[in-house]
Order: C-alpha cells, then structure tokens, then sequence
C-alpha cells in the first residue's frame, strides 16, 4: 500500500471494496500477492476454469516487467494473461499441445515465442509466417520476434517453457 | 581478473574527463516516442543512425522537445548520419528531408531475418575499426514500450552481441547486458539513475550470482524464472558490484528530473 492515494482507499472502502494490506511481506511483487490471493479464493473444483487477466501489466520500468512476467513462470499452472494497449502475453508450459486460436477482429498478427529461463532444445509450430520445426531457440541465438499469425489458429509444442505474444488490435473500442 | 567498468555519464549534460571509461557513443533512434533526454544522448555520440520508423520519431517529435525554437531550425540540426532498415516505416517526406541534408540511407529490406536494430548495431560495428571497438558504446534510444516482441528482440541483440558495449534506453530505465564471469562495477550517478534496478538471468538459470552495494545483495545466489529474479532491488551507494557465472541484464531507472536540453 505504498503507492493507492489515501482518499483513493476511502472511497473505495464506502463503497465495500475489501482492503487488504501485504506490507510486511516484502519477497513478493504486488502481482504475486494478487494472484495467491485469488487462487486461494477459488475452489478448487473452479481453478481449471479460471483465467486471471492483468492490466498494465508492461511499459514503464523494466525491472517490474521482468516482476511480473516471472509470477507467469511461478505459477505455471494458472492461466494468467498480460496485457498491455499494445499486446498481451502468456505463457506456453512446456510438452503440451498449445492451440491458439487467433480472433483476428482483436488481435494479430504479429506475434512471437520467446524461450523464457533457459534455451528451448525443441519447438513446432503451425500457422505461422515463420513457423517452427523441431528448431532450437535461444537468447544469443533465435527467439522467434516480428512473427506473423497466418491464419486462424496457431499450434505449438515446446521441450520447453515459452511465452506467447500477440499484437492487440489499434481499432478497438473502449466500451463494451 | 581485471574489473569492467559501467557508467550512465552519458547522462550527464557533459561528461567530465575523470568519468572512467571513456568512451566513443553511438546513438540508435528506434520508432518509439523519443526519450525526453535524446538531444542529450545525441550530443554525446559520434555517430546518429535511425532504426526506419526511428526517423519518423526525430523529424516529428525533436522540435517538440524545443518549443521555443523553430521546427526548421531544430530538424536541421538534428540530422542522422545513417538511416538503416528494412524501411517499410519511415516514412517518404521524411526520407527525401534527410537526404538533401546529407544523411546516408541503407535500404537493408533484402535481410528479414534480422531486425533493424541488429542492422544498425551491425553497421556501426563494421564501421568501427578494430582498434576503436573497444571504447565504443551503443545507445538505442526507444528500445522498450510497445510491442513487448520488439523489446525482446532488442533485448536479443545485446545477448547477440556479447562484446560490445550496448544500452537499451527508454524514458524510464536503462538496460545493460552484463557478461558471465566477469567482475563488473557499476558506477550509480544518483543524480542521473537509480535507485530502483534489478539483476535479471536472461536466456538460462544462473547458479550463482553475487553483488554488493544493492538493498538486497546476492550471496552465491541461485537465479532463475519460476524462482528469484532481483527484481525491484535498491542501490544504496555509488557502486554497484556483481559477478556471475551466467550472463545478467541489469537494469536501472532513470530519474524523472532530467532536463531534455543539454
């Protein structure tokens, strides 16, 4: 709680928003510390349906970027989405078969797969302008950016933990 | 083991002569919002490339950042040396302004596997010769923002470029690589950077890092994603010291009080 405003927190307590203060715990981001309390709040019969999405996730110092693209990798197995004006971000956990089923009214179509915490010996993909095929990358070698989502659906298999990125499209209106 | 010294004095309005090292500058535009501070790292380097759509950001956004100087005036004077990519951004008026001007421009549209940072950072290698690459270092201005592909393709090039002295420049952080097994010392000029940074285990887990100077200081420490990654550290002094047996991005804010002008 050292950033929300005062007045900000009032407001929103007349209103019935619950409070929670973490400050003591100082090992996790801010992030971390929603996520843990949403997985404890889910049962879990529910967890397998549930989908965390996280605004503002990107952009401004870089260090927080890194923060929160690690609670991705700390908790592999929930889905939890990045999301920027630009582009979202999630992750691939490895020797599964991905689908991606590309919504090309919203997103698209660059995109990329990036070998997040170690080199990836092996991935394949389907659908893309550059599609992968057994191939290996890495940081210092390639990392597939600047990628072409060709169709509808997007196919993925990695040895290894991957993120996915995709474009958001600029012409999306603001209200529901 | 000999130490290897990093500084942000390019930061600095001048940089004074007992700044180690020193240093020749190279500044890369990429098509982002230009940092506030850019004619300050232009003053600084030797040489000015734009990244295609990086062009774009100096003819629009350098007279903005001098508002009671005339547009003309400023673009003038702020004119790049190379324009290189694969030009599918820049746009047509902007190149045209530029040539009669001088400013070389390098088609590179042939090579699509690499991406217009790489182009450039390749360019000013080649150009650079053998005696010299040793004090060169490259600034890329607008490297982070947007796309998060197109930061870790430039985060790409810095682990792709191992040797050469790169740093990624946005208006809120800096990013450096910095080389496993190494003993690197961080010179923090608080009045430019700092204090918020972090250590990050770019491409593999890192077994064993460790640092002084920091809030949180790495002892012998374990890194990876899905585990510890420094991030949201504090640099309590002027140094900073790390040493690790696997390549590390550092990254350090940069303070908001920076005049654009230098």
């Amino acid at each position: 709680m050292d950033s929300v405003r005062t007045d900000v927190v009032d407001f929103y307590i007349k209103l019935g928003t619950k409070v929670v203060d973490a400050s003591h715990d100082q090992d996790t981001t801010d992030l971390h510390k929603c996520v843990s309390f949403i997985c404890d709040f889910t049962p879990d019969l529910e967890k397998s349906k549930l989908c965390i999405l996280v605004a503002g996730a990107l952009g401004g110092r870089f260090d927080h970027e890194v923060g929160n693209i690690n609670v991705l990798c700390r908790f592999k197995d929930t889905r939890i989405i990045l999301i920027s004006d630009d582009c979202l971000i999630h992750l691939l956990p490895k020797a599964q078969n991905h689908e991606i089923h590309v919504l090309s009214s919203v997103v698209g179509p660059h995109c990329g797969l990036i070998p997040i915490g170690m080199p990836s010996r092996s991935t394949t993909t389907t659908g893309l302008q550059w599609d992968l095929s057994d191939t290996e990358m890495k940081f210092g070698g390639l990392v597939s950016t600047s990628n072409i989502a060709k169709g509808e659906t997007v196919t993925v298999h990695s040895d290894s933990d991957l993120l996915w990125t995709i474009s958001i499209k600029k012409s999306q209106d603001s209200s529901p | 083991m000999e130490v290897v010294h990093h500084s942000s004095a390019f930061l600095l309005p001048s940089v004074a002569p007992d700044h180690r090292p020193s240093l020749n500058y190279a500044l890369i535009v990429l098509n982002q919002r230009l940092p506030r501070f850019t004619p300050l790292l232009w003053q600084h380097a030797q040489l000015r490339l734009c990244a295609d759509g990086g062009a774009n950001r100096v003819f629009d956004e350098m007279p903005g950042l001098f508002p009671h100087e005339d547009a003309v005036a400023v673009r003038n004077r702020y004119k790049p040396d190379v324009i290189k990519g694969d030009m599918d951004s820049v746009r047509t008026d902007v190149v045209d302004f530029y040539i009669k001007l001088g400013t070389k421009v390098v088609d590179a549209s042939h090579d699509q596997d690499t991406t217009d940072l790489h182009k450039c950072v390749s360019f000013i290698c080649d150009f650079t010769p053998d005696l010299e690459k040793s004090k060169l270092c490259i600034l890329v201005a607008g490297a982070l923002g947007g796309r998060f592909d197109h930061e870790v393709g430039n985060i790409n090039v810095l682990c792709r470029f191992k040797d050469t002295r790169i740093i990624l420049i946005s208006d809120d952080c800096l990013i450096h690589l910095l080389p496993k097994a190494q003993n690197h010392e961080i010179h923090v000029l608080s009045s430019v950077v700092g204090p918020h940074c972090g250590l990050i285990p770019i491409g593999m887990p890192s077994r064993s890092t460790t640092t002084t100077g920091l809030q949180w200081d790495l002892s012998d420490t374990e890194m990876k994603f899905g585990g510890l990654v420094s991030t949201s550290n504090i640099a309590k002094g002027e140094t900073v010291t790390v040493h690790s047996d696997s390549d590390l991005l550092w990254t350090i804010s940069i303070k908001k009080s920076q005049d654009s002008s230098p």
